[in-house]
């Protein structure tokens, strides 16, 4: 190990400054007094696909890589839907992953938020109504927030968690 | 012989299922039924999805089945043949739920662990069933098509020139292979020759996305061991790639860059980047090979003997793995030009997989030298002609087939056998002798894709 913490020294830190950084200490202030009380200074995101290409997904791990690095803004994702905050929905809606998807919802607890990622929930991106997608997803669950793109870049899908803190 | 995919088309009435075999010296065979149908799951087990898949698309059965269980309707779709000509609805109601029947093992102290749809972590539906014997594994059912969308019929009746927006994104990790085999389908069609500017340009695409797949996998397998550092630095890695991808291309995961030219771009730029790299990964290599402890993990986990992969018909980093040679660029002329080897090991275990990843990275990046040697070109398709068509590509999982079949200027019918069908069928093997907290180790090292699976 000794060897990879004399490369870190050398490389040093990789997390970019974007221009949020000061839209965060702008709404700082805000997080502290309203979000603080029912989130406690932390967001849960748990992600639910329900027919991707994948695309989404590889851009929401990335979200952990030394680039972007998610957590050092207090928003992480959790393996349970019991322990989440937030419902976060990429794909089309199925008909085989239809009721999987309504049991994540119920199973979070109050309050709780849908963000839809991704051109897949709203307009089926490139793919067309079939009898196997069942589409729709704001017709059975609130949906508060939507980030758009195929896939949405890593800094899009920041500037979109920002921006739903800032409508709740 | 190995088999290479079994599906079925209707022509007007009778349904025909074609089966594609290839030799040891990689020449095709294709066969083909009208009626009697009979199951070549005795010689050929890895046949048995796709004739669970005939079944539940098109109604008929197979003479000899060892299962005919349905495999892509699910617990509430109602009983049709949706890839019938007849059949044309676009909408269905939930049927009443009738439950799946697992195979598993019986017996007293046996217990079944189900895992899925929705996993921990980000990362695709699917469903694994356990069969344990407390913490060791016994039996492992694989069951997906949780993200079956129909896209065979979906692009049914299509001008053949439009669909090229749906295919690239069946699997977004595999994209640019996927572009790359129909655009060599259309080039059939039409009787076109693909220049070599533009050829050389598609390949050194398609090997700039198989050091983003293997980077990351490079990244997920220590971790999924508990060594977090490999991931902190492999994904940096990628993610510079992915950058990379979108200056060349325009977007990072190269949606819409293999339309038939070759764009020029800054390569010197390219070039210095690529030292860089190579300098980095050499790097890593030295650390992460000389880690007893991570290794002592790897080693003996998860094997495939060569005997079953033959017998599996395996494809991809998981065939090469277990010593087999099996590698759609070996076989053809075009890459043994630009410095392509086929990489392999023999022990078929979590570290041989590892190890095969990490040579094919320093092949990919021998290869991407030669190819940047290209000019600006661009072709434009001509008139395709009617009848059936089909091409090879090695996406970085493994060997991806796919067959078109043009009639009246129209599509009469479209397949896709992504290198992960016939893969993970073989899962439920390498499960021997391990305990259950090895099982996302072993998964993580397929590293096989769900979306290209379900269709």
């Amino acid at each position: 190990m000794i060897r990879f913490w004399k490369k870190r020294f050398v490389q040093g830190l990789k997390s970019e400054n974007l221009y949020f950084d000061s839209e965060i200490s702008q709404i700082k202030k805000e997080i502290k007094d309203t979000v603080k009380k029912r989130f406690a200074g932390s967001l849960a995101i748990r992600m639910v696909d329900s027919g991707s290409c994948n695309a989404c997904e590889a851009e929401c791990n990335a979200l952990s890589n030394p680039y972007y690095d998610l957590e050092r803004l207090g928003i992480y994702f959790v393996a349970s839907p019991r322990h989440a905050d937030i419902l976060l929905v990429s794909g089309v809606n199925t008909f085989n992953m239809h009721h999987h998807l309504l049991n994540a919802y119920k199973q979070l607890p109050a309050p709780k938020w849908v963000i839809t990622i991704g051109d897949c929930p709203v307009n089926l991106s490139s793919f067309e109504k079939t009898f196997a997608i069942k589409g729709g997803i704001e017709n059975h669950i609130p949906v508060t927030h939507h980030i758009k793109g195929c896939p949405p870049e890593p800094k899009d899908i920041i500037a979109g968690f920002l921006e739903f803190l800032k409508k709740i | 012989m190995r088999f290479v995919a079994r599906f079925a088309l209707d022509l007007d009435g009778i349904v025909e299922v074609k089966t594609f075999y290839k030799n040891k010296n990689a020449v095709l065979q294709i066969e083909s039924e009208k009626d009697n149908y009979t199951s070549i799951t005795p010689k050929f087990p890895a046949a048995i999805w796709s004739e669970r898949k005939i079944k539940d698309d098109f109604g008929i059965k197979f003479k000899g089945s060892f299962d005919e269980r349905k495999l892509i309707h699910h617990e509430r779709f109602p009983a049709i043949a949706p890839m019938l000509k007849s059949f044309v609805d676009s909408e269905i109601d939930f049927e009443s739920f009738k439950p799946y029947k697992y195979e598993v093992i019986g017996g007293e102290g046996v217990f079944e662990v189900g895992v899925g749809p929705i996993h921990a972590g980000i990362i695709e539906p699917g469903h694994f069933q356990f069969s344990q014997e407390g913490e060791n594994m016994l039996h492992l059912e694989v069951r997906h098509f949780y993200k079956y969308k129909a896209i065979e019929k979906m692009i049914e009746g299509k001008d053949p020139y439009t669909v090229f927006d749906i295919i690239e994104k069946i699997s977004g990790n595999e994209s640019i292979a996927y572009q790359k085999a129909y655009l060599k389908i259309l080039s059939f069609a039409s009787n076109q020759k693909i220049s070599s500017d533009i050829r050389k340009y598609n390949a050194l695409l398609l090997e700039i996305e198989r050091l983003i797949h293997h980077l990351t996998d490079l990244g997920f397998i220590p971790n999924d061991a508990g060594f977090g550092s490999a991931l902190a630095f492999c994904s940096q890695k990628s993610e510079e790639l992915r950058r990379v991808l979108k200056e060349i291309t325009g977007h990072r995961f190269g949606f819409g860059a293999i339309r038939g030219k070759a764009k020029i771009f800054n390569k010197e730029k390219l070039k210095d980047f690529l030292q860089k790299f190579e300098n980095d990964i050499k790097w890593f290599k030295d650390w992460i090979l000389d880690i007893p402890s991570l290794f002592d993990r790897f080693d003996t986990t998860g094997i495939l003997t060569a005997k079953n992969a033959i017998k599996y018909s395996c494809v991809g980093v998981i065939a090469r793995a277990s010593g087999l040679r099996n590698d759609v660029r070996d076989n053809e002329e075009f890459y043994k030009n630009y410095g392509f080897e086929l990489q392999r090991e023999k022990t078929g275990d979590v570290s041989a997989r590892f190890k095969v990843r990490l040579k094919e990275v320093f092949n990919s990046l021998d290869m991407i030298k030669n190819l940047l040697d290209f000019n600006e070109s661009s072709m434009q398709i001509k008139e395709l002609k009617d009848g059936e068509y089909y091409s090879f590509v090695e996406s970085s999982l493994g060997e991806l087939f796919m067959f078109l079949k043009i009639k009246d200027a129209k599509v009469e019918r479209f397949y896709a056998r992504d290198p992960s069908f016939v893969n993970w069928q073989v899962l439920h093997l390498m499960m021997n002798g391990n305990i259950i907290a090895d099982f996302p180790l072993i998964n993580k090292s397929c590293d096989l894709s769900y979306a290209g699976n379900d269709l």
